[in-house]
């Protein structure tokens, strides 16, 4: 896992420095084409996904049972359909055009980043407002990317609100519970949706012609 | 009465005509069945207990006080057993099921007869589930750790949030039951509890997941590793994607090979992202390999377990006998010294090849003489 870490800080870097700057992102990605960008916004989909692994375990740790027990499954309340699922008809993934799969990615990543920026400001310990706000930057990242793919695709980026749907005092949970509840499903989405664009993006690879990055990991001795 | 009967009529039938015969046979089955029949309806049913528990058996509707004679399996049972005509058995173990007939002292008439199962109530049953087709759905699969004996009855249940799912059972082998996905990439938690229930009791347990982590492939198939010609040190592997597995496409698999040589315990392992094949470089000449592969969806899940052993042994110019280290080191030196400069050979050829200490001599003593002469030219 040492050895992942490495690749995923390398990998992340290459796409930050890309895409630090929101315009020549575009160009940087053009350069490359749409084939590397695909690659790279997928590398990033991993990286964070083993981010907020860690990230995710001292959240709930910091909420408390029963959030922190791994057999929680509360119902998923009305309340919760305000944050994007990745949940879909198997046929309908399947059918999905190039368009709509990144158009669906790019949409949910904006909206769960808004949601997780107004978690960080709420936060209690320093320490997960630190890994807070290096998460937020990294989705941010993968945000950036996945907009990438799409301009050198010749796709029109989603537009949409950038804040969190609805009046901002209607959002706000009733009490602590619900409040905690909230952000469960939040973390649970976001795995949920890195596991998933994982998937789409292993699509789109084979859609469009990449330079494909075989990873050779030699280990001697077990 | 029916024997006699039937004795009377034997030196009759030769004489008779076939279809009479027939008739006649036919009737005497007839007879037979209801016989059974007759004494089948006599109280007659089978009786669960636990081992270990004491039993007492009642001769159907006799008094306490009556003369009856019990049998086990066609043995008689001693009267010690007998408190009046109640049969009594302390602390029932497996060898004491069987069929227990009760008959009236004097007139041997059948009154009550049982079929004693002996067995146990079912322990905590043992549940897998696994998806080896994903996105396609997953499997469940179960068993019990000890038997009971007697004859049981699963119940399995799929609760997906709100949704009642239908586990399909699989009719060989039928501890096993099949689902489909209808939705994929799911928040939500899948419940399966199997619920075992046998007439001494019942147990259950659950499992709860989540659709990626019950992910894990079939192993690899057809395995195949082959020597490379005029290579003594390579092995070419090459295997394909379960058959199990729906889309490779959508749903790459990544791969792990381990390999080592018979003689020795270690196994070297190598990581592939993708492809179904990889040449090994580094075997060692004219050793026997043993090589296994193993997969997993790229992204989510648990590793196969490993496919079947394949055995191969790298090419070798002469047909494979003892090889011992010095041969090895001769084969390596030969191989080096073709690509010396001719100087290099003749301080070689001054010594005498008596083994790597000598070779390492002679490999240094090139290296300062390609150098000298690199940096002359």
């Amino acid at each position: 896992s040492q050895a992942c870490d490495s690749w995923g800080i390398f990998t992340f870097l290459c796409a930050a420095l890309c895409n630090l700057p929101a315009l020549p992102a575009l160009n940087c990605s053009e350069e490359l084409g749409a084939g590397q960008s695909i690659q790279q916004t997928y590398d990033l989909t991993r990286y964070l996904e083993h981010q907020l692994r860690t990230l995710a375990g001292t959240y709930l740790n910091y909420l408390g049972p029963p959030f922190n027990e791994p057999d929680f499954n509360p119902p998923r309340m009305a309340r919760a359909e305000r944050v994007p699922s990745a949940t879909v008809d198997l046929d309908l993934w399947r059918g999905l055009t190039d368009n709509a799969r990144l158009a669906a990615n790019y949409r949910a990543y904006s909206r769960l980043l808004c949601y997780l920026r107004v978690l960080d400001g709420q936060v209690g310990t320093a320490e997960l407002r630190h890994r807070l706000s290096h998460f937020c930057a990294s989705l941010q990242g993968l945000v950036l990317s996945i907009g990438g793919v799409m301009s050198s695709l010749g796709y029109p980026l989603p537009a949409g609100p950038v804040g969190p749907p609805g009046p901002p005092g209607a959002s706000a949970a009733p009490n602590d519970f619900l409040k905690k509840m909230d952000d469960f499903w939040l973390l649970k989405e976001l795995q949920t949706w890195l596991w998933r664009s994982a998937k789409d993006f292993n699509r789109l690879k084979k859609k469009v012609p990449p330079a494909v990055v075989t990873l050779r990991l030699e280990a001697r001795g077990f | 009465m029916n024997v006699a009967v039937f004795r009377s009529m034997a030196p009759v039938f030769p004489k008779m005509a076939s279809p009479v015969r027939s008739a006649c046979c036919v009737v005497l089955a007839a007879v037979v069945v209801v016989y059974a029949q007759r004494h089948s309806q006599q109280d007659s049913h089978v009786q669960y207990e636990r081992v270990g528990a004491d039993v007492t058996m009642k001769c159907g509707s006799m008094d306490w006080d009556a003369a009856v004679t019990w049998t086990a399996n066609g043995t008689d049972i001693d009267e010690s057993h007998l408190n009046g005509s109640y049969l009594i058995l302390k602390n029932v173990g497996l060898s004491q099921s069987g069929q227990y007939f009760c008959y009236e002292g004097s007139s041997w008439h059948l009154k009550y007869q049982t079929n004693l199962r002996v067995g146990t109530p079912p322990k905590e049953p043992v549940l897998m589930c696994r998806s080896n087709n994903y996105p396609k759905g997953f499997y469940c699969s179960w068993h019990l750790p000890t038997p009971t004996y007697i004859p049981n009855f699963f119940n399995i249940s799929v609760i997906h949030g709100t949704k009642d799912m239908v586990c399909e059972k699989d009719s060989p082998p039928k501890n096993r039951c099949h689902i489909k996905y209808l939705q994929l990439f799911s928040t939500v938690k899948y419940k399966v509890t199997l619920t075992v229930t046998n007439a001494l009791g019942k147990n259950f347990t659950t499992l709860t997941f989540d659709e990626f982590a019950i992910v894990k492939p079939d192993p690899p198939e057809s395995v195949v590793a082959k020597p490379v010609p005029n290579n003594p040190r390579r092995l070419e592997v090459s295997w394909q994607n379960p058959s199990s597995w729906p889309d490779p496409e959508s749903f790459p698999l990544k791969f792990f090979l381990r390999y080592r040589p018979l003689i020795l315990d270690q196994w070297q392992h190598v990581e592939l992202s993708d492809g179904t094949s990889h040449t090994i470089t580094d075997a060692y000449a004219g050793k026997e390999y043993i090589i296994q592969v193993a997969a997993k969806d790229s992204d989510i899940g648990t590793w196969s377990d490993w496919s079947v052993a394949v055995h191969a042994t790298p090419w070798t110019e002469e047909p494979k006998h003892l090889t011992t280290e010095a041969q090895i080191t001769e084969t390596t030196s030969v191989s080096t010294s073709s690509f010396m400069a001719p100087p290099t050979t003749k301080i070689c050829d001054k010594g005498a090849m008596v083994g790597s200490g000598a070779m390492a001599v002679c490999w240094t003593a090139g290296l300062v003489v390609a150098a000298y002469s690199v940096l002359f030219i």
